[in-house]
């Protein structure tokens, strides 16, 4: 690379790119120069003085201009008269960094003694005890001992709730200000300052409601100290005693990828998620999560979950054995002339993909997505998608980044923050359109607005210069995000169908980080979508009239088919599962394996983190076991081996399989939790960074679509918020204020 | 409502600065909601704040920073006596004592009479001339106890 820079750090050559700050360079040598402000997802401050190291540069002959040498020919390196921070200090050609010298470990002695002079040192107390950088740092830099008066402590509040989620405990804040700099370079929520100076220095925040903002975790875990803690975890358990599993957020189009904390509960007796971590992507979440992602787990350990089968006799839903339960449904099956399966779009690929094998054998079966109005449009989000090698953190200058009819903080909280800085912080043009104002619209370039349910239309016959083929055609890469909300299926196809058109019109086809976006319901609408796609068709399940149905985690009625006889697999006793004639028991993410397919495209893989509820089956068990009740010959003892035969019958899936699934790649910067040196209670990817699967531009449309899109005539999309009111996030009791 | 009240000296103000740099007029902002209502109340920070279209958070650092804006009431006459390190070696700390012993008050208090508000406050830029303080923009330098009773027989007449 043209653009490297050579230096040494303590006596060691390093070349690292230009514009390399000194402690991360260090890194790259595993040289880990104790830091407390610094993170690397956040602008450099240089508050602390942790990080404080020597450094010299090559000496010029002020004259001749040339570096001065010594009799042995070796460079003179001018050491400046100052320890400096190794944090905002760029790396130059020809630098020596000295990191291990006495008045380096002198400076970080004394820092640590100032910082520590009204510190608490509650860690037997302290959620962050055991994954604190403060304790590690003390403990391996620290003086050992205090020359200030411990009756001169100052004393602070410890219980401060900054709004419902958050606490701050003031005594143990060290004034990094990372929280600031997250809420106010990250997030662009700036609830959070720092009030009067000096020793009296403190976080405070006028916000109203509490902590306003979607994404106040992640300040949690990246307070260096145990300042800030969660309401949903503070004083639960310590981190040594957790188990951690891997695992995929289901409840938007991000997927973003997570630890499940979890362990066994002292009052109830059973494992539960203690806590819901991200786990290093940066491909897709990098290590934030939005709130909802964060504190809804609770449902999974409900106490209403559902743990028996139960079976409709004289009317009312009575317990039975799973026997019971499947003979009776196989029989139905057996049956029926005809039979449909809606299925949910939080359901895992495998159960998708058996279900369907089940009823696709019938000659009459039909499968349904449910919510249905993603099907009007998902094969031409899937087909003219981003590319194979997509890469938001690459979007910046020269690219065109256009938001259309949808809410990304609302609907893909994630995705809002990452497309935010390839905007704000890259200089990528970013175009809103919407009939209603968003909180992209703060950094658009360009703002289109058109009456509610317009989106299509307008999309057809803007005349806007900045969308025009010239423009987008000049663009480095155009990325359309796009959503149905109170669109019609024959406008949100019409809408997608129109983007394609402008990426095929500008010649934006084909290139990794050009295509399609969508902005769809929940965490598995595309996978759910490619494998009832290429069944009897997958439009609306409501219009449906068929003898046996099988709905798998549907939660709005409205796609519930007219059916003789109906069988709910659920995890509580919804609408639907209250007037089914079976009910079975499922499992919840948590307990069981399988994978999800983000909104783009991306294979990923969870993993079981909790034993079941009571006599609850993951629902792949339950297809199966009605197949052989059936007479079918099927031996899937895993979902790895569905997946197998769900990549031989989905041709875009071909090639996947558990394995490659579950590949990582380092990370950089590294902040996992094995590796705590840039601090931060995030996990290290170890259950696979997932695979994002080719589009495939040449198909442009099914030839069942205008049956379906006639089936989907009275559909609409909601205005889907964040934080609106359902069967998961109802059941979680830190949400509930911020319910709609 | 400030921006009733005030509205052509707002307006002013405003006209300032660039139209996409509307915080920038967040002090002169507050100087005036200090005039109206004595101090920085937290509901002329949030008036202030929706007027720079900045969150009010924002607004109270910067009220929390200055030691010449207010968050409670304060007497007639506020003393700002620093304490920073030139001073204090100049017997600044010593002289806060004496003050306080005066005034019946400890730093950050209000007599009763409502009169004389006592701070303690950071860099006043004279630690050549300390124990110095502040009256309301008035600088007294090269204080001693003596010289400090007077000045406050002449602020409790005032
Ligand atoms: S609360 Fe934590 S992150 Fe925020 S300034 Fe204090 S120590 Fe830093
Ligand atoms: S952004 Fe989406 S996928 Fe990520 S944590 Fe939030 S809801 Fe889950
Ligand atoms: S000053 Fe460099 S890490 Fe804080």
């Amino acid at each position: 690379m043209a653009d490297l820079v050579n230096l040494t750090i303590d006596g060691k050559a390093v070349a690292v790119p230009k514009g390399t700050l000194i402690v991360d360079a260090a890194k790259t040598i595993q040289n880990d120069i104790p830091v407390f402000c610094y993170h690397p997802k956040l602008k450099p401050v240089g508050m602390c003085r942790m990080c404080l190291v020597e450094i010299g540069t090559p000496k010029m002959d002020p004259a001749t201009r040339q570096v001065v040498k010594d009799d042995k020919g070796v460079v003179v390196i001018a050491w400046q008269p100052k320890l400096n921070t190794a944090c905002t200090t760029p790396v130059s050609e020809g630098m020596a960094v000295r990191t291990q010298t006495t008045v380096v470990s002198d400076a970080r002695e004394d820092v640590l003694e100032f910082l520590l002079t009204s510190h608490p040192l509650d860690c037997p107390i302290c959620d962050k005890g055991g994954e604190c950088p403060l304790q590690n740092l003390t403990l391996e830099h620290g003086p050992g001992n205090s020359r200030f008066e411990y009756e001169n402590k100052q004393h602070n509040a410890k219980h401060v709730p900054l709004g419902d989620l958050i606490y701050l405990d003031r005594e143990r804040c060290i004034q990094c200000s990372r929280c600031i700099r997250f809420q106010d370079d990250i997030a662009d929520d700036h609830v959070l300052q720092f009030h009067e100076r000096g020793r009296h220095m403190e976080i405070i925040t006028l916000s109203e409601p509490g902590f306003d903002s979607y994404f106040s975790g992640n300040t949690s875990d990246i307070c260096p100290v145990g300042a800030l803690t969660t309401a949903d975890f503070r004083f639960k358990a310590r981190p040594w005693e957790l188990g951690s599993s891997p695992s995929v957020c289901n409840h938007c189009a991000v997927g973003c990828n997570t630890t499940l904390n979890t362990r066994l509960d002292t009052k109830t007796g059973i494992n539960e998620i203690k806590r819901v971590m991200p786990r290093q992507n940066e491909q897709v979440n990098e290590i934030w999560l939005c709130d909802k992602g964060r504190f809804v787990h609770h449902y999974t350990r409900a106490g209403d979950r559902l743990q028996k089968p139960l079976i409709r006799q004289n009317g009312q839903l009575v317990e039975t054995t799973w026997e019971r339960a499947l003979d009776l449904v196989s029989s139905k099956l057996l049956g029926a002339s005809s039979v449909a399966a809606v299925i949910g779009d939080r359901i895992a690929n495998e159960d998708a993909h058996l279900l369907t094998k089940l009823v696709n054998s019938n000659a009459k079966g039909e499968t349904r997505l449910s919510p249905a109005l993603p099907a009007s449009y998902a094969d031409l989000a899937r087909d003219y998608g981003v590319g194979v090698g997509f890469d938001m953190k690459q979007l910046g200058k020269g690219d065109v980044i256009v938001v259309v009819n949808g809410d990304v903080e609302e609907q893909a909280p994630v995705w809002f923050l990452r497309l935010r800085q390839a905007v704000v912080d890259r200089g990528a043009k970013l175009i809103v359109s919407n009939h209603r104002g968003t909180k992209l619209h703060r950094y658009a370039a360009h703002i289109a607005r058109y009456e509610q349910g317009m989106a299509a239309q307008w999309a057809a016959q803007t005349d806007d210069a900045a969308l025009s083929t010239e423009e987008l055609t000049k663009a480095r890469n155009v990325l359309f995000v796009f959503g149905d909300e109170k669109l019609d299926a024959v406008s949100a196809r019409g809408l997608a169908q129109i983007l394609v058109g402008k990426l095929v019109a500008a010649g934006q086809i084909g290139k990794p980080n050009s295509g399609l976006l969508p902005l769809y319901p929940h965490g598995n609408t595309q996978g759910v979508f490619d494998i009832v796609a290429g069944t009897r068709h997958s439009g609306n399940p409501g219009v449906l009239s068929v003898d046996v149905a099988w709905l798998v985690g549907v939660g709005d009625t409205s796609d519930a088919p007219k059916a003789r006889f109906s069988v709910v697999s659920e995890l509580f006793m919804t609408a639907l599962a209250s007037v089914a004639d079976v009910v079975l028991p499922a499992l919840s993410f948590a307990e069981r394996e399988g994978t999800y397919t983000s909104g783009d495209r991306r294979v990923q893989r969870f993993y079981r983190a909790l034993p079941a509820v009571g006599q609850a089956k993951p629902d792949w068990w339950a297809v199966q076991e009605v197949a052989r009740r059936m007479g079918f010959v099927w031996n899937f003892a895993s979902p790895a081996q569905i997946f197998t035969d769900l990549a031989a019958n989905v041709s875009y899936y071909s090639g996947l399989g558990y394995e490659v699934l579950a590949k990582t790649e380092s990370q950089w910067p590294p902040v996992g939790r094995d590796d705590l040196y840039y601090g931060g209670t995030g996990y290290e990817n170890d259950g696979g960074i997932g695979v994002r699967y080719a589009s495939n531009p040449s198909v442009i449309s099914a030839p069942t679509l205008p049956k379906m899109i006639t089936s989907m005539s009275d559909l609409k999309g909601p205005a889907r918020k964040l934080y609106q009111t359902g069967e998961l996030i109802k059941r979680s009791d830190v949400m509930q204020t911020h319910i709609e | 409502m400030l921006k009733d009240k005030y509205k052509d000296r707002i307006a002013a103000i405003f006209a300032k600065y660039p139209p996409e740099r509307k915080r920038s007029a967040v002090m002169p902002l507050l100087d005036i909601a200090q005039e109206e209502y004595g101090y920085c109340t937290e509901e002329a920070m949030r008036e202030v704040a929706e007027l720079c279209g900045i969150d009010p958070t924002e607004v109270k650092s910067v009220v929390g920073f200055y030691t010449m804006y207010y968050e409670k009431k304060v007497g007639k006459y506020v003393i700002d006596v620093c304490d920073d390190l030139p001073c204090v070696l100049r017997g600044a700390d010593k002289f806060v004592n004496y003050c306080e012993q005066k005034l019946g008050i400890k730093a950050g208090e209000t007599t009763p009479d409502g009169k004389i508000t006592l701070n303690v406050v950071m860099c006043l830029a004279a630690c050549d001339r300390a124990p110095m303080c502040q009256v309301n923009t008035a600088y007294h330098y090269d204080l001693t106890p003596d010289k400090f009773d007077k000045l406050v027989i002449e602020l409790k007449k005032g």
